[in-house]
């Protein structure tokens, strides 16, 4: 009950008037630097940070709270309307997400996202209020056995976005995978796959491959069959908000994103990736038009958008209790706290429970604000596909060219971009998935990675990974989630037979 | 498929097999050429091998499936059109490789973007592509404290912007006096 | 005269639009004084990075304290610093009004990448920063002292593991300077590189490895508390209100920094040289830096360029010889 009154005084520092505007404030100039491709949200908080330095604390860190909560928003924005996702979190939601908005359902798919978002994010603040204790002391003990047993079960799950041909999309994610090799090794500093191209040691960035396959690559395979089956993006068809059915499918999808999302998010080597894979294969499994799925299914937007949100408050549980930046967004935050006098971590709760938890009321108030802001903005939004076919794929380059070098500004990354272009659009020609590509070079990575540390603490002996009982209850998930649809498919055969 | 003896073999899958044996050996030679570095647990290459034995599968893989269904056989493409646009991208990679800045290159890549899907204004598509990368660049510059690439363009604009700033505060200094 | 106060003004209208009023808050007598028109800091690596916000901060220092008018950071990400290095040397050639923010980490990058462009090659003007690293061992070890984890590693080095930073960066060097001084094989170290120190922290805290290392300020929160037991510090003298002691008064003869500081491009004339360095130590001694440093929890290293030219002499050697032994260089 002392968190329930400590949170009530945190409420009243943040109703204040002068720290509601303050938070509005930095809703709009999160959500306005969040929207830009290629600025996600650790860039925008880097960005915005100096811009709350001059306030008192508290004031600052309200602010704050909303600038980061409006970074998250934004991004999911520009992946479903142009299909540009602006950080690897949303790449999930741009393929539901973008095949709605041109089939002239892009505002129940901005609703979705934006509802979800605002649901997962209201229970991981209100988890991140009570749970947070408990929950770090689980994450902590997550050792790198363990996140390598979590990227097999991730890797086992990217099956749902193969499509047609499992070859198909199997060779999809080995490009993915190959291109997760390149650059310096972290583990022990040899450089490999770079062919002595200094712009490669640190590797291919997730966003620039992203954007590349799904932006460009779509651009260029939208133009060449423009001649013969010129294709039009519908703005709005049917009822710009979310239907009574709508609502019916998504509500779900939301709270199994949360449930994805905040433990995952919380873990310091989780990431906000992995819940999205896992909450699109999960939706897709258990919802009830799977045939929609690849189509622009609406579950398909609102679990990850759902997963992706939870998971960034789920980031703030190792933070504020440990002090441990386990994103790059997070080590921003963490630089932001330092600023402002207050080291995180665990006597921040004891040192100064006044800010921690006028920052966890102004984190409800932001995300109150965010869907305030947002839900009209969807109207205007849509609109955007409306711009001539010419005009929207020329600014959908240009948008795309400008997040790639804002973030590095540099022609090799530039050409990579446009290499990843033609490679998406040969992949859309011969219906080669394009998801899996992206799932490779985050997962492969990862995994290498926590593999090796695992056996390099274990000094070479593989049963680390089976002794210990997280990695080993997650194998037998993913060894479970491998074998059963292999497994209900032969059993229906067989009642079929029976019958 | 009902003509057994002269049944057709798909060419496209056979190209991406021989590109994914390719990249396979590619790969192990690569991982080959890493040496030592690591003292405990597994090598750095180890990852990489296997993930060139996965491309040799798949590449044989799509070899057996030449002879098979093969790849689903493509619509016909406007190729003066795909053209068009590549030559938009390239230009755009050119204008920040040699120094010509971000807005000259976006300006290029929106109006052959535009004219890829068949616009014929290319004089008003090159004004919207000039004022949008204008745009950009002064909020990212400004506003945002990130550099874009600059050209001769660009510092025109920025000289032009200071003097335009400067002019307006010169008006505002005067009549708060 | 007017065009530059027009610029401060434009500058002060963007700010307050983003309500970072400060940003601009120059006074006229600061500017009368400003000793250079414009300059351009390089910072070889991505916004938000620690090169990044000491480019920043230097930015922010050298126009409050009217060291210089206008002030432009650049991004150049990669490669340990290597890339933008590479990029630097090729523009700032005899350029008098551009710096580059660079480190301990860009001394083994170029190393262990390989880099054709090298520090040999820049001209430096001033260590600015220096941040101490800690050695720490989770509360519950066995190990009390810098002395048991000597005996630890002496007794075997291979089970003795290290958590820190990437590869070939400080805290690796220093998990190398220290097996070699407890007189373990310093080729056998068992060093788990993880990607930054909140990763690194998770793994202390879980209690998966014999020893960490990492920048100071990234473990004091739990050295406070009690979660981590801090053996020692690598700085040749103790941190002010700091009760940890060096590695030097409990006998190991080791001192390690992780600095940053600034350099200028290639071939500058002996004035541009004089006038750079001249407008970093204004910029260094004026109130604005020193409190940046204290909001951000920096250590004073200042160096003018004769000294940190020998410094990074020294410097390099002794990296390249630990990063041989440890087997990231041949």
């Amino acid at each position: 009950m002392d968190s329930l009154l400590a949170l009530g005084s945190g409420f009243l520092v943040a109703l204040e008037p002068i720290n509601l505007l303050f938070a509005a404030i930095g809703v709009v100039l999160g959500t306005a630097v969040g929207v830009l491709p290629g600025i996600g949200p650790a860039l925008t908080v880097a960005l915005l940070l100096p811009v709350t330095f001059r306030l008192d604390p508290g004031g600052s860190i309200i602010m704050f709270a909303g600038i980061y909560y409006g970074g998250m928003y934004g991004g999911s924005t520009t992946a479903i309307l142009l299909n540009t996702p602006g950080e690897s979190a949303s790449v999930v939601t741009a393929l539901e997400g973008n095949k709605m908005a041109r089939a002239g359902r892009g505002g129940p798919a901005l609703a979705t996202a934006a509802i979800g978002s605002f649901v997962a994010g209201t229970l991981a603040t209100i988890g991140l209020a009570f749970l947070a204790p408990w929950l770090v002391r689980v994450a902590v003990n997550f050792g790198p056995w363990d996140y390598f047993a979590l990227m097999v079960l991730a890797f086992v799950t990217v099956s749902a976005t193969f499509g047609s041909s499992p070859l198909r999309g199997l060779t999809s994610l080995a490009f993915g995978l190959v291109l997760g090799v390149i650059g310096i090794d972290q583990l022990t500093g040899k450089a490999r796959l770079t062919f002595g191209v200094p712009e490669l040691l640190d590797g291919i960035e997730v966003t620039t491959l992203a954007v590349g396959l799904f932006a460009i690559g779509e651009a260029i395979y939208v133009v060449s069959r423009h001649l013969h089956a010129p294709e039009k993006p519908i703005p709005v068809k049917g009822s710009l908000w979310m239907t009574k059915e709508d609502w019916k499918r998504s509500w779900k999808p939301w709270l199994r994103g949360f449930g994805f999302g905040f433990p995952i998010g919380a873990l310091p080597a989780g990431g906000a990736e992995i819940p999205t894979f896992l909450s699109y294969t999960t939706e897709r499994r258990l919802s009830k038009h799977p045939e929609e799925f690849g189509r622009g299914a609406i579950e398909g937007v609102a679990g990850p958008e759902a997963a992706n949100n939870a998971s960034a408050a789920g980031t703030l549980v190792p933070l504020l209790t440990l002090g441990l930046p386990t994103s790059a967004t997070a080590a921003i935050l963490l630089a932001g706290f330092q600023q402002y006098g207050l080291q995180p971590g665990p006597l921040l709760f004891a040192q100064a429970p006044d800010v921690v938890w006028g920052l966890i009321a102004s984190l409800f108030i932001a995300n109150t604000m965010l869907i305030i802001l947002n839900l009209p903005l969807i109207g205007i939004w849509v609109r955007l596909l409306a711009v001539p076919l010419p005009w929207l794929y020329a600014g959908i380059l240009v948008f795309a060219a400008m997040g790639t070098i804002a973030a590095n500004p540099s022609p090799v990354e530039l050409i990579m971009l446009v290499i990843f272009g033609f490679i998406g659009f040969l992949m859309r020609r011969y219906d080669y998935p394009i998801a899996p590509a992206v799932v490779g070079l985050i997962l492969g990575p990862m995994a290498d990675n926590q593999l090796r540390r695992a056996l390099q603490i274990s000094l070479g002996d593989p049963m680390i990974l089976l002794e210990n009982p997280g990695s080993a209850t997650l194998l037998a998930i993913a060894a479970l989630a491998l074998i059963l649809p292999f497994a209900t498919k032969q059993l229906r055969k067989f009642k079929a037979e029976e019958d | 498929m009902s003509n057994l003896s002269g049944r057709r073999v798909d060419r496209p899958a056979i190209i991406v097999g021989v590109v994914l044996l390719a990249a396979a050996a590619v790969v192990a030679y690569d991982a080959n050429n890493i040496h030592a570095g690591f003292t405990y647990g597994i090598s750095p290459s180890a990852v990489p091998f296997v993930i060139a034995a996965f491309l040799a599968v798949l590449g044989v893989g799509h070899f057996v499936a030449a002879f098979k269904e093969g790849l689903p056989t493509p619509d016909e493409a406007d190729w003066g059109a795909v053209g068009l646009m590549s030559a938009g991208l390239f230009g755009l990679i050119a204008s920040i490789a040699f120094g010509g800045g971000f807005i000259l290159g976006s300006t290029i890549l929106f109006a052959l973007t535009a004219r890829s899907f068949g616009r014929k204004a290319l004089i008003a598509d090159i004004a919207i592509g000039f004022v949008l990368g204008l745009f950009i660049y002064i909020l990212f510059n400004r506003l945002l404290g990130l550099g874009l690439p600059s050209g001769r363009i660009e510092r025109g604009v920025l000289i032009g912007l200071d003097g335009v700033v400067g002019w307006v505060s010169g008006l505002f200094g005067s009549s708060a006096q | 005269m007017f065009k530059s106060f027009g610029r401060w003004v434009a500058a002060g209208v963007v700010c307050s639009l983003l309500g970072a009023g400060g940003l601009a808050s120059v006074s006229g007598a600061a500017l009368a004084q400003a000793q250079l028109q414009e300059m351009k800091i390089t910072a070889p690596a991505a916004a938000g990075g620690g090169w990044d916000s000491t480019a920043r901060a230097l930015q922010q220092a050298m126009t409050e304290a009217g060291v210089v008018t206008s002030v432009q950071v650049v991004n150049v990400p990669g490669a340990a610093g290597t890339v933008g290095l590479a990029q630097f040397v090729n523009e700032a050639r005899g350029r008098g009004d551009q710096l580059l923010v660079s480190g301990f980490v860009m001394v083994g990058g170029i190393l262990t990448n390989g880099s054709p462009v090298t520090l040999d090659q820049v001209t430096p003007i001033a260590r600015l920063t220096g941040e101490p690293l800690v050695i720490v061992v989770p509360k519950d070890s066995p190990i009390q002292s810098v002395q048991d984890l000597s005996a630890a590693i002496k007794q075997d080095v291979a089970s003795a593991t290290w958590a820190g930073g990437s590869a070939g960066g400080a805290d690796h060097i220093l998990a190398g300077l220290f097996t070699q001084a407890a007189g373990g094989d310093a080729s056998k170290v068992n060093y788990v590189a993880f990607s930054g120190g909140g990763e690194a922290l998770a793994a202390m805290l879980g209690g998966r490895v014999t020893a960490g290392v990492s920048g100071y300020s990234e473990f004091e929160g739990q050295i406070q508390s009690g979660e981590l037991r801090a053996l020692a510090i690598s700085t040749a003298e103790r941190l002010p209100n700091v009760d940890v002691p060096t590695l030097k008064e409990q006998g190991v003869d080791i001192d390690v920094v992780n600095w940053r500081g600034v350099m200028a491009g290639p071939d500058l004339s002996d004035e541009d040289k004089q006038k750079l360095s001249a407008a970093v130590e204004t910029t260094v001694k004026s109130p604005q830096w020193q409190e940046l440093l204290k909001a951000r929890g920096w250590t004073d290293f200042y160096q003018p360029a004769d000294e940190f030219a020998g410094f990074l002499k020294e410097e390099n050697t002794r990296i390249e010889g630990i990063l041989k032994t440890i087997g990231l260089v041949q």
